[in-house]
């Protein structure tokens, strides 16, 4: 018996997340002073990397990703627009490689502002964005021949990549590119670390706009992703604690579906009704104390939570029956 | 000054990779020559293996099977083998499926290629082959995985509300009439869902379906260890990682789960689930392409734990004469 | 008008009796409404365009909002009606999500036409300028053509043309089946094969030039990949572990499952326990946490894409 529907907390738990990304946005708009961010060094390598470049005369690579025009996509363009500014006062050439069409155009626009807004328009060359290809090996042997070919300096792999960012990497690598690369794929990290000389990991690609652009909303939301972890953490560490003390108490009460418990009250239901009372569950009285099992503890309960019979009984009135539609073809 | 010549250890620390490309290649092929290809190496499948096959072979006769392969022939060395394992048991074990992509537009054509080469592979050895209607209905692809996977989960018949070819009568039909789909109203009907996939679509599966139905995952060896963390929280019930994941489930196939043979001893025993068991798969083939390639994936192994060593050998040796 | 209808029988807002009067009401107000919106949007100023985007984001963001925080409807049958209004709310949104997943699934697949658009217009202009690689635009249109033209024609043959399914036997193969087939499945999928194999040869010389012990990290680093790929080896695990029995037998250690071999309080000798070990309490805690952080970010990130909070990359 559940005596409390506790299937909302998840949901509510993921507001209370949203609720202090939020604040603290607002929190970075009003406060004078600006919130601390720890070193990232992938980052502050931007700048040499693009003076190396620049020394050398050859040009500077960035590559987004192969996704589609998604969130971390935005992300990576918004980072090659500051990687774009600091090339643009240098001079340096640049090459941003995109995968997706929706992305192309997109990634023209911004680098097209960013050449504009440091008042050099006039040098902008619209063949440094390429539309490669949609399919993934056919744009990894295309970049791969733009390395090779153009001797970049620089590479910056960061965004959305699967199988092809190790050809990248070791590409870029064997022509001694320096590399900042970063994925949210986290399969692709290993293969970026043994490869790349600085590397993005997990979040850090999320924390790279703050990063680099300072901005109220965006270091506000950075703070505010800390507050999620360290509130997660509590909760990991609350819920080890309870587990852990649960799990090793015995209990002869073990939860389970009604069809499992009373096979034979479940046999004289109704086919619709064993449909609609499929997730009920009840708690057993087995007559042999056991371990508690994870099913029974408190905190499994609380992220599903037993159903009873009378909460799933559901009555409603029917409409007109739709004669059904004949053919189609 | 004439630079100093480098000595032994110097070079073993720098082999040119050419001449690492070349042994990768020799050692990776010889295994592939028919003299080799019948040796079976002694295996022990991993319990995330284990689970997978008895979550598979748990499935009741007759019920249907959601196959969502999102993978294409440039992770065949791994996938070919989680799909020819997986039709084979199955169709072997009578189940009905409904396969389609959410991933790739290329991804339709390599499935029904695999459909086709199992169902020539049955034909061959005098079994029933699996027919499009009957037995199987191909629902193709669709191009964004979060709204599909959405809509499947709360009203699968609308999402997958198309028509295929009836062979009896010629026409297009709704494939909710087929006998594949008929008795399946919500995504929870199915027997087991399957992701075969070389890329993230299986984290857009967990986050919708798994609360809805039983998920299992079969993928290449490179996202596997992303699968873990659901496969321990109980998000997904198995999952095939990798090539050596295509071998675990085929060396199931032929030796069963915590299944004793002809003079009693168990060959896959699954440490402490002595009393969950599944049979091997008794018709058709068991142990096929993912043994094939098996020695290769040896080679390819021992060579780089070989060259890792040799150039820790070599700088360590270096630093040592140095000094 | 048959076609225009829903196939599912179910009567709801997105659909209706075929033919009746409220099908064409509707089929009317769309396209006066997309129409409109066209036009105001062609007509809108430049600084107009902004909130109009953020508006549309916000409402479709809303909608999945809603979809996962309003309780969804319980044991719903087709042909029932809502007890109350917040019921209904839910019942339009279940029925929607299959109507925008359509939507989305459209959208997406123009986008794949988009690309296909964009390089035509982009290699068909190096062309028309004699750009100095103009000859490799040409190989790539032509190609692109070729594979297209005979991969329609396969697909018109085998779906209009073979009711018996006789193509489905390569023996009754015409050039256009050979053609297409050799072009899909001999060569660009044996391309893309070849492009993913070459990852073996650069994992190969990665591994070698960057897994050196040079620090306590890298050593512990080196530790465990060494024990996962020795895990992977199952010819040399089956020995190892087999060797760990042998010892417990000869140490007069109980086995703890005598039927199967299992070596006791041993067991933690044998390589496949080791690398469950430390794939299950250090590989797998890491990857959990950082999913916590990408989670948390992409979070982050569609609030701000949502709320209209993201600036992008304009203001530099």
């Amino acid at each position: 018996m559940q005596w409390h529907d506790t299937g909302s907390f998840g949901m509510i738990f993921v507001i209370v997340l949203v609720a202090f990304i939020l604040f603290n946005i607002y929190r970075a708009e009003t406060k004078k002073k600006e919130l601390y961010i720890r070193r990232i060094p992938g980052l502050n390598a931007i700048d040499d990397a693009i003076g190396r470049a620049t020394e050398m005369g050859k040009p500077v690579l960035m590559v987004p990703g192969i996704g589609g025009l998604n969130a971390i996509s935005v992300q990576a363009l918004n980072i090659f627009a500051q990687v774009s500014k600091a090339a643009a006062q240098f001079g340096t050439p640049i090459r941003l490689c995109v995968a997706d069409a929706a992305v192309f155009t997109v990634a023209q626009e911004v680098i097209r502002d960013v050449y504009q807004q440091q008042g050099l328009s006039e040098k902008f060359d619209p063949d440094s964005v390429r539309f490669v290809t949609d399919r993934q090996f056919a744009f990894a042997a295309g970049v791969s021949g733009l390395i090779l070919r153009e001797k970049v300096a620089a590479a910056f792999f960061l965004g959305e990549f699967f199988a092809e960012s190790l050809i990248f990497a070791e590409t870029a690598n064997s022509i001694g590119a320096i590399q900042v690369a970063g994925s949210t794929e986290k399969s692709q990290t290993p293969f970026f670390i043994a490869a790349c000389d600085y590397v993005l990991i997990g979040d850090e690609f999320y924390a790279a706009s703050a990063y680099l652009t300072r901005q109220p909303i965006l270091v506000g939301s950075l703070v505010g992703q800390d507050w999620c972890k360290i509130l997660i953490a509590a909760c990991v560490l609350f819920g080890f604690m309870v587990n852990s003390y649960q799990r090793t108490q015995t209990t002869s009460l073990q939860r389970m579906p009604w069809s499992e418990a009373e096979p034979e009250a479940w046999a004289q239901l109704t086919p619709e009704e064993q449909g609609n009372f499929e997730a009920v569950e009840v708690m057993k009285d087995t007559g042999t104390p056991t371990l508690v099992k994870k099913e029974n503890t408190g905190l499994y309960r609380v992220f599903n939570p037993m159903r009873d019979r009378e909460s799933l009984t559901v009555t409603r009135e029917k409409k007109a029956v739709v004669a059904p539609l004949g053919g189609g073809e | 000054m004439t630079p100093e010549k480098p000595t032994f250890f110097e070079k073993i620390q720098n082999v040119d990779k050419r001449i690492l490309y070349l042994i990768l290649i020799v050692l990776t092929t010889i295994p592939l020559f028919p003299m080799f290809s019948s040796i079976v190496l002694p295996n022990e499948p991993a319990p995330h293996s284990q689970a997978f096959y008895y979550q598979l072979m748990s499935v009741p006769e007759g019920k249907t099977v959601f196959i969502q392969s999102d993978w294409t022939l440039s992770t065949r060395g791994e996938n070919a083998g989680h799909i020819e394992s997986l039709l084979r048991t199955v169709m072997s074990k009578k189940l009905k499926f409904a396969i389609y992509t959410v991933a790739d537009p290329q991804a339709p054509g390599v499935y029904r290629k695999y459909i086709q080469s199992v169902n020539a592979e049955r034909k061959r050895a005098g079994m029933k082959e699996y027919k499009q209607w009957e037995d199987y209905v191909d629902l193709s692809y669709f191009p964004n995985a979060e709204g599909t996977l959405n809509a499947i989960g709360s009203d699968v018949r609308k999402i997958f509300n198309k028509r295929v070819k009836d062979p009896a009568s010629g026409k297009d039909r709704l494939v909710f009439e087929s006998p594949v789909l008929k008795d399946v109203v919500k995504v929870g009907d199915v027997g087991l869902y399957v992701v075969i996939t070389a890329s993230n679509s299986f984290d857009r599966t967990v986050e919708r379906l798994s609360d809805k139905t039983k998920v299992v995952v079969m993928c290449t060896g490179v996202i596997g260890p992303s699968t873990l963390p659901f496969f321990q929280s109980g998000q997904i019930k198995g999952a095939s990682i990798g090539l050596k994941g295509a071998v675990d489930v085929e060396y199931m196939m032929k030796y069963g789960l915590n299944y004793p043979d002809s003079t009693g001893k168990i060959k896959v025993p699954w440490s402490g689930k002595e009393e969950l068991k599944a049979d091997p798969v008794v018709e058709g083939m068991t142990i096929a392409r993912g043994s094939l390639y098996f020695m290769s994936f040896h080679a390819a192994i021992a060579l780089l734990i070989l060259a890792v060593t040799v150039g820790n050998i070599g700088m360590f040796m270096a630093r040592r004469k140095k000094a | 008008m048959d076609f225009l209808a829903q196939v599912d029988p179910r009567v709801n807002f997105w659909a209706t009796q075929p033919g009746s009067v409220e099908m064409w009401l509707k089929i009317l107000v769309g396209l006066v409404i997309s129409a409109g919106a066209i036009f105001a949007l062609i007509k809108m100023p430049t600084r107009g365009r902004r909130p109009v985007v953020m508006a549309f984001t916000f409402l479709c963001g809303l909608f999945y909002v809603l979809l996962w925080i309003w309780p969804s409807p319980l044991n719903r049958k087709p042909d029932e009606i809502a007890r109350s209004p917040a019921e209904g709310v839910s019942f339009l949104l279940a029925d929607t999500l299959p109507i925008v997943a359509t939507i989305t699934n459209i959208l997406v697949a123009i986008l794949l036409g988009l690309g296909v658009y964009s390089l035509i217009r982009l290699h068909g202009g190096r062309i028309i300028k004699r750009h100095a690689d103009r000859g490799f635009s040409v190989v790539l249109l032509v190609s692109m053509l070729t594979i297209t033209v005979f991969g329609y024609l396969d697909w018109g043959m085998r779906t209009f043309g073979d009711k018996e399914g006789k193509l489905l036997d390569i023996a009754n193969w015409g050039f256009v089946n050979l053609g297409a087939d050799l072009l899909f499945d001999g060569l660009l999928q044996q391309m893309d094969s070849a492009m993913f194999s070459m990852i073996a040869f650069f994992i190969l010389s990665a591994a070698y030039r960057a897994f050196r012990i040079r620090s306590v990290e890298s050593t512990v680093l080196m530790a465990s990949a060494l024990i996962l790929m020795v895990s992977l080896l199952s010819a040399v695990v089956v020995v190892w572990n087999g060797n760990v029995t042998n010892l417990a037998a000869a140490m007069n250690v109980p086995l703890a499952n005598p039927s199967i071999g299992e070596a006791g309080a041993l067991n933690f000798l044998k390589i496949s326990n080791i690398a469950s070990w430390v794939t299950s309490f250090l590989q797998t805690p890491a990857l959990r946490a950082v999913d916590f952080g990408i989670g948390l970010g992409a979070l982050a990130m569609g609030l701000r894409l949502w709320l209209g909070l993201e600036k992008g990359g304009v203001s530099v």
